[in-house]
């Protein structure tokens, strides 16, 4: 993983605004407050619609926005693309990523070998679209835990409060303070067998704060608003507040900064493979076939170029289908 | 002031406790046995074995050899080596090169972050502003280990304006480097300082600064820009922290003797007390920086002191 | 400014206040925003004079242009809004053809505005002393000793309590009603000729914003500037204000005299504000708000842009015909093709 703490980045790759938002704010200068009798009905009214609506709203709206976004679509496809790769790479390339002939080793790219050969003579495309799979399982398996574990924490931190709030902040707090690349490497190397099941745990156990404040604040935000506290005036269990009128609004904040998430924790998997201390061979991953081509990027940058060039691509797709996302599911922007 | 400092140190000390045990636990609990694992395959006698245990503390519970670990900490003894060298002399002679290397990084990522951010943010949509974007996204998207290699390939072998490995030509050396491990953050700043700003210049005092009939420059200098960098000196505080606390990808493809290589050779060699050692200054690094950070924060808001 | 300036007539009109016609006049002024997703019509040719010593309300609700039209007048429309037409003229001049410089040193100095929220209109990093000496150093480079000086003198004068203790302190550390004491502070410092006031009392307690109130209205006699109020609410304008403008969707539907439009409106949006108040004098004690809500500014509805909320409205002239802003009794403006039902039937 990168050096600085990328598991815990701010995140300020989250950040807002848009040409409209602009607009909205000027008028909004304007238009605080409005005639009080006026806005009570328009209050009413909303109550009528009810909660569902609002949140169905927000997730078509959203849809339709990132409809028209290109950028959002080119990177969608690229990500269907390499789920195909991860699921099925035989649709791919015909050939055995193991299979070697020590005669082609290092071989350079050619027409019928487009990526050329690695050391072992083994052939280089078929390596890497089968490396596509350990970086799409771990990103998604890490993320996927980290936030479940966010939704549960988070919740119960930011809606019980009190004694639950301080424990888990404490914790999370204890968490921040451990260097992660460090702490990664460290708790990776005193592991004898390292699999992609183990690798996912380190990476899900060092992870999971940030997903778990940024669920906190959101549950912290939806108690207090006048919904929630209506439907606590009339009655409504805990447990349907939560499930009913809190989450469905506030994990939207989690699933973007969780998509992007996933990027970084790809990448953070073939750091670690990278260093020696995630995947071992004969794995096939991305970070190990950069790992192996480091003392030879002179002379054949092509076993440099060809997996670190898929890594960035899927990583920037994670990276720019959660901005898309961000900005779509921010009401502030419309 | 002093109050909220007071409040601050009482804060960190279980945070401090709570991290290092957590991998104190992780190296020393694993299954297994750890002078085994220490020693990999090469056979040990029964007697040295013996010493060993004694000299690590191995046959009492965990918690135990916790404390005596913390205890050793307070006297300022890290441990040592199975060669004998304490491990604070390696910190002490490692160290230095990994603070130049991320005061370099984080000289970089300062300048280069906030032009970045100032000039994308003052010109929002404008050809600047879209360039610091989709450039700060690629970077992001490119793992660190991958922008080594390129920038060693691009600035070092193709145009020759670095070296590009070791620090054999002095502070030359550092910069290649220096640039690589300093790029994340770059993106950050950029980012942080681009949206804290236009959201400050969105925001009613600014407005308020227009009606008095300022001059733009004034509105923008003094009123926006001054709230604009609490978040990013902040974020630069921390950063510096977490650079410090280890640069090891970076330090492992520009082959420079710091704090990073010295774990991965620790690592390689089953040297767990430097391993232990080197994560332990981490720990207190970062969490001396973030004090600082808060402390800087509260003097910059005055939110924060007056509350 | 002392000099007098150009007209774009070309003649040259003394400044110093003793020129002849009103201080401000708004002739037709247009405001929009052109977004992607089409032009918005925040204000759509409004007209209005504002004399010296006189304090005119601006009415209407959110969304209906009035604080767009005053920062108009400031020049602080930001990009993507525009001033599509029309003409501001202070003391002769038409503020809209003059350079950035010009207009900002009459912004502040001469024209000068406070706003709703004085929490988040004042710089939070800044001490209140500061916020407010900065008028004098900026606009008449008085030193930082001097300008502080005058900023206690003026803390003094919106009485603010042991205002020398609380030079240095930080807006968060004063209450909302001082905040906003602060805020005016900063409005009146250099003696400006037109105060603008968007909503100065929407944030406070009812208690504290009568005192705000109070401390406008003498303030405006002190210095016999213009008083432009924005507000929503009926009970503020009540208080203070000589005249009013009442908008809707952007436009001026009914002018007046606080007095004749409380009395007998002219126009149905007024008359239907009146009635959603509630009243003591009022037999039934049920409201009786505005039917809908105020129209979209990008979509602003054919004819008379109240008619979809209009008991009134009659088909299809209010859907087909603009009323135009008409002289309907003396001194009085409506913009409704029923103006003279209205009056009659509030009479």
């Amino acid at each position: 993983m990168p050096d600085d703490e990328p598991l815990h980045g701010p995140d300020t790759l989250v950040e807002d605004e848009d040409e409209e938002a602009r607009l909205e704010d000027a008028m909004a200068r304007g238009a605080t407050g409005g005639l009080q009798v006026e806005s009570a009905t328009a209050t009413a009214a909303a109550a009528e619609g009810g909660v569902s609506d609002y949140q169905a709203s927000l997730w078509g709206d959203a849809w339709r926005q990132l409809r028209k976004n290109p950028l959002f679509l080119a990177a969608a496809v690229l990500l269907i693309l390499f789920t195909v790769m991860a699921v099925a790479p035989g649709l791919f390339t015909s050939r055995d990523p193991q299979a070697a002939d020590l005669s082609r080793s290092v071989e350079t790219p050619s027409s019928s070998h487009w990526f050329g050969f690695d050391i072992q003579g083994r052939d280089y495309y078929t390596r890497v679209i089968y490396g596509t799979r350990v970086s799409l399982i771990i990103g998604l398996l890490v993320v996927g835990v980290d936030i479940v574990i966010a939704i549960i924490l988070g919740s119960i931190a930011g809606y019980f409060g009190r004694f639950w709030d301080g424990f888990i902040g404490r914790m999370a707090d204890i968490w921040f303070a451990l260097p992660t690349t460090l702490a990664g490497i460290v708790f990776l190397s005193v592991m004898g067998e390292r699999g992609l099941l183990q690798v996912s745990f380190v990476l899900i156990f060092l992870a999971w704060p940030t997903l778990m404040r940024l669920m906190r604040s959101s549950v912290l935000a939806g108690k207090e608003s006048d919904y929630v506290l209506a439907a606590r005036a009339l009655g409504a269990s805990n447990w349907r507040i939560l499930r009913v009128h809190i989450l469905p609004n506030g994990i939207a904040p989690v699933i973007v900064y969780g998509t992007i998430s996933v990027g970084i924790i790809i990448s953070a998997e073939a750091a670690l493979s990278f260093l020696g201390v995630g995947l071992q061979l004969p794995a096939v991953s991305w970070g190990l076939m950069i790992s192996g081509a480091q003392f030879r990027i002179l002379q054949s940058p092509h076993l440099l170029l060809f997996p670190a060039l898929f890594l960035s691509t899927l990583v920037l797709c994670f990276i720019i289908i959660g901005d898309a996302l961000r900005d779509a599911l921010d009401p502030r922007l419309r | 002031m002093g109050r909220f400092i007071a409040r601050r140190l009482l804060q960190a000390i279980p945070v401090f406790f709570g991290a290092t045990f957590i991998v104190f636990t992780m190296v020393y609990a694993i299954p297994g046995d750890p002078i085994r694992a220490l020693n990999g395959e090469r056979p040990i006698s029964e007697s040295a074995q013996r010493a060993l245990r004694e000299r690590y503390n191995l046959d009492d519970p965990l918690v135990i050899q916790y404390a005596k670990y913390i205890g050793g900490l307070a006297q300022g003894d890290l441990g040592e080596t199975f060669r004998g060298q304490p491990v604070s002399d390696i910190l002490k002679q490692k160290f230095p090169v990994t603070a130049r290397l991320a005061l370099g990084a984080f000289i970089f990522e300062a300048i280069l972050g906030l032009m970045a951010g100032i000039l994308a943010g003052l010109r929002r949509g404008s050809f600047m502003d879209n360039l610091v974007l989709v450039s700060t996204t690629v970077v992001v998207a490119i793992p660190v280990f991958v922008l080594g290699f390129l920038a060693q390939l691009v600035l070092g072998v193709e145009l020759g304006w670095f070296p590009i490995a070791g620090l054999q030509q002095g502070w030359i050396s550092y910069v290649l480097p220096s640039m690589v491990l300093g790029s994340l953050s770059l993106v950050y700043i950029a980012r942080l300082t681009r949206t804290s700003l236009v959201e400050n210049l969105r925001s009613d005092y600014v407005r308020t600064a227009e009606a008095k009939g300022l001059p733009r420059r004034r509105v923008v200098g003094r009123h926006a820009l001054r709230n604009s960098l609490i978040p990013v000196v902040t974020f630069l505080g921390v950063d510096l922290g977490t650079l410090m606390a280890g640069a090891i990808i970076t330090e492992g493809i520009f082959n420079i003797p710091g704090i990073g290589r010295e774990v991965f050779l620790a690592i390689q060699g089953q040297e767990f007390a430097v391993v232990v050692g080197i994560v332990t200054a981490g720990i207190l690094i970062f969490i001396a920086m973030n004090m600082i950070v808060d402390i800087l924060y509260a003097v910059l808001d005055p939110r924060i002191r007056l509350a | 400014m002392r000099t007098g300036r150009k007209t774009q007539e070309g003649a040259l009109v003394e400044m110093d206040g003793s020129f002849g016609g009103h201080l401000l006049e708004v002739r037709d002024l247009a405001v929009e925003f052109n977004t992607d997703y089409g032009d918005v019509h925040a204000v759509n040719g409004i007209n209005y004079t504002l004399d010296q010593g006189e304090s005119l309300a601006i009415l209407g609700e959110s969304g209906s242009g009035k604080t767009v039209s005053a920062l108009a007048i400031m020049g602080l429309i930001d990009r993507p809004g525009r001033v599509a037409s029309g003409e501001i003229v202070y003391k002769g001049v038409d503020l809209l053809k003059l350079s950035g410089t010009e207009r900002r040193s009459i912004r502040g100095s001469e024209i000068s505005m406070i706003f709703q929220d004085a929490l988040s209109a004042l710089n939070p990093v800044f001490t209140v002393g500061d916020q407010i000496a900065e008028m004098f150093r900026v606009h008449r480079g008085n030193s930082r000793r001097d300008a502080m000086a005058k900023a206690l003198e003026l803390m003094d004068r919106v009485r603010i309590p042991s205002a020398k203790e609380r030079l240095r302190d930080y807006p968060h550390q004063f209450s909302g009603g001082m905040r906003q004491r602060v805020m005016i502070a900063i409005g009146i410092s250099l003696d400006p000729d037109i105060l603008i006031a968007d909503e100065p009392t929407t944030a406070l307690d009812v208690t504290v914003q009568a005192q705000i109130m109070e401390l406008l209205a003498e303030l405006q006699q002190e210095t016999r500037m213009g008083l432009i109020l924005i507000t929503h609410d009926l009970g503020v304008v009540a208080e203070v204000a000589d005249n009013v403008s009442v908008m809707y969707a952007g436009k001026i539907v009914e002018q007046g005299s606080v007095g004749d439009i409380y009395a007998r409106p002219s126009h149905p949006y007024t008359e239907r504000l009146m009635n959603s108040l509630p009243r003591v004098d009022r037999k039934s004690g049920r409201l009786d708000p505005i039917k809908g809500s105020p129209p979209s500014l990008m979509r602003i509805p054919s004819g008379c842009p109240f008619h979809p909320r209009c008991p009134r409205a009659r088909f299809p002239v209010c859907r087909g015909e603009v009323p135009p802003l008409r002289v309907v009794a003396a001194e009085r403006l409506s913009a409704c093709h029923f103006a003279e039902e209205v009056l009659g039937d509030a009479g």
